[in-house]
């Protein structure tokens, strides 16, 4: 019988990843549904939303609550120059032309940030005490609890922008039928640039929320574009609902692994899932065939 | 010449300069990065197949190049066999493990497929990190040697100089090269090529894509295995390392770069990538900016790759004949 107050502890862990995974995945599957191209590129707006808000607070002194979302737009800028300049010529390319210049771009940002910024791992200054507190016998840090609302915030904002704008509504018709969409008036070009960036701007939040306890570094990136990419296909390649449902399944199955199974192995499940998913319900876990 | 007819004063003149180098090239180091090129040119041939011939983007390439590279290490370090057996196991090894994977997964195409090869690739990586009691994990297999090479008449022969070993991996990449030159331009290759253009066509001839993208990636993933297998026991440690990203990164450089479709592109992207990476060491924090940079622009505008249009430019149009069959 395991023990219950671990159980919640590992519980709480895993929602608290599991909403930093939704959130960078979002991006990723509305970039998919959107534009259809694997991106996988877009851990690094994670990576680099962690380092902006590291320099913003350590380097320019900024308040941390400032520094987060100044954070984001920047990375949001760079994000709107490489839509411009890289992801609008990839419209209706092959797939292995899109892949092959998303790889490349998920080099050149990792190796341009240690260039700029090494490779020794960071973290982001926080005005909360460090000191973990209990409640119910489980174990947690103000922190903790601030990421944890920050991004579940974020992910019910950035459902209701979905579902309640006309910007929301035009991406949503475009993932439907891009043709059908362009014909009655929504400007395509348009909601390219605004699903690429808007996802954009989530990963980067995650990444400043995070970069308080989990290490920011260059190749930071990588790792959390394939979780990302595990998450998508959990809930459907291009399903908003989809990806925060699967980003919480496997920060929880991440976790519970973790501590009942095997830290090593924890990685495993998620790939091992993604083989299976793709080659047996490859519209994700929750869609009826 | 390049990708058509075999002209046999030209093939007469460059393997004789290949056998000249341990001669010309007195520097150990330049030796030494004329070994890891000729690895390399194995593995870029290997990963041409897939992703030039028959069109799929496979990351699983580098997996099965460490696989093999794990193969061949670990039978000598449990069982001490020599590479002589380690090689052909790695090759055997990949090769079926491919088979088993395409098995499953040569069904689906585009994104898909991309994605459950580098789910692959990450499940091997995974495997070769924590299962400690046959891999010992993160701290690799040391003191992986070479063999003593018996030639009769003569006896046994110490290969593991550079000079020597040069050779080897010489020997390795021209039959490499002989493989695939023999497939791509048999029926075989006509095939790759249809499925790759168009698969419906394909298939309405009666050419089964599944059946030819199998061929491709079993014969790709042993010649990975192979190259890999030779590595280890070149570089003497096999680690969870090899099964980096960055590996499979810079095999696609190679081929795509080098002029993904051709034979002679692959194999001029990775004695130049093997090179250039090195050659440019004063300026290592740049190197991967520029790479990455000159794959993002040569993916976009130059889908021929760089490397064999220009050797193309610079032959002679008389040697140009049937070079419509190049690409």
């Amino acid at each position: 019988m395991p023990d219950l107050s671990i159980l919640g502890q590992h519980l709480l862990n895993g929602v608290l990843i599991g909403c930093a995974y939704a959130l960078i995945a979002i991006g990723l599957t509305m970039i998919f549904g959107v534009m259809n191209i694997a991106n996988f590129a877009h851990g690094e707006f994670y990576m680099m939303g962690g380092f902006a808000a590291f320099y913003l607070v350590s380097l320019l002194k900024l308040n941390y609550f400032i520094a987060l979302p100044m954070a984001v737009v920047l990375v949001v800028i760079l994000a709107i120059v490489i839509q411009q300049v890289v992801f609008k010529r990839l419209r209706d390319a092959p797939v292995m032309t899109t892949t092959l210049v998303t790889i490349g771009l998920s080099l050149l940002l990792e190796h341009l940030a240690l260039l700029l910024w090494g490779p020794q791992p960071q973290a982001v200054p926080t005005p909360f005490p460090t000191r973990p507190f209990s409640f119910f016998g489980i174990y947690t840090t103000p922190l903790y609890l601030f990421s944890m609302a920050v991004t579940a915030a974020l992910i019910v904002v950035g459902h209701v922008l979905i579902q309640r704008t006309r910007m929301g509504k035009a991406m949503r018709a475009t993932f439907q039928n891009r043709e059908a969409a362009a014909l009655v008036g929504v400007r395509i070009d348009r909601v390219y640039l605004y699903a690429f960036t808007f996802g954009a701007a989530l990963a980067a939040a995650a990444g400043a929320v995070l970069g308080g306890f989990i290490p920011v570094e260059p190749t930071m990136g990588g790792i959390a574009t394939l979780k990302a990419f595990v998450v998508v296909i959990l809930g459907g390649m291009g399903s908003f609902v989809g990806a925060i449902v699967g980003g919480l399944l496997l920060g929880l199955a991440e976790a519970l692994g973790a501590g009942y199974f095997s830290t090593g192995w924890k990685d495993a499940i998620g790939f091992v899932a993604v083989i299976l998913l793709l080659l047996f319900r490859p519209d994700g876990l929750f869609k009826r065939a | 010449m390049l990708d058509s007819k075999p002209y046999p004063i030209l093939i007469g003149v460059v393997l004789a300069g290949l056998l000249m180098v341990p001669l010309a090239v007195r520097d150990d180091y330049y030796l030494h990065l004329f070994i890891l090129s000729a690895i390399f040119v194995v593995v870029a041939l290997g990963l041409n197949l897939i992703v030039g011939y028959v069109g799929q983007l496979s990351l699983a390439h580098a997996a099965f190049f460490a696989l093999g590279a794990y193969v061949s290490a670990l039978l000598f370090f449990r069982l001490k066999w020599s590479m002589w057996i380690g090689l052909p196991a790695a090759a055997l090894v990949t090769g079926a493990t491919a088979f088993a994977l395409g098995w499953v997964i040569l069904r689906v195409r585009g994104h898909r497929f991309v994605i459950i090869t580098v789910a692959f690739a990450e499940i091997m990586k995974l495997v070769a990190t924590n299962w400690v009691d046959l891999t010992r994990g993160f701290m690799g297999l040391p003191g992986v040697q070479l063999p003593v090479l018996y030639v009769p008449g003569i006896g046994a022969v110490d290969i593991s100089s550079k000079e020597r070993f040069y050779y080897v991996v010489l020997a390795a990449a021209v039959f490499s090269f002989y493989i695939c030159y023999r497939l791509v331009r048999s029926s075989v290759g006509r095939a790759f090529v249809l499925v790759r253009e168009n698969e419906v066509l394909a298939e309405s001839l009666g050419i089964s894509a599944f059946r030819y993208c199998m061929i491709a990636f079993v014969v790709g993933a042993a010649l990975a295995g192979a190259a890999g297998a030779l590595y280890g026991h070149y570089v003497g440690f096999v680690s969870p390392d090899l099964f980096n990203f960055s590996y499979i990164t810079i095999m696609l450089i190679m081929v795509i770069l080098g002029g993904k479709g051709t034979l002679i592109g692959p194999v001029l992207g990775a004695v130049i990538f093997t090179f250039l990476p090195e050659l440019l060491r004063e300026a290592s924090h740049y190197r991967m900016v520029i790479f990455a940079t000159i794959l993002i622009v040569a993916t976009l505008f130059m889908p021929r790759g760089i490397i064999f249009p220009l050797v193309e430019h610079l032959v002679p149009e008389r040697w140009r004949k049937n070079r419509d069959h190049a690409s």
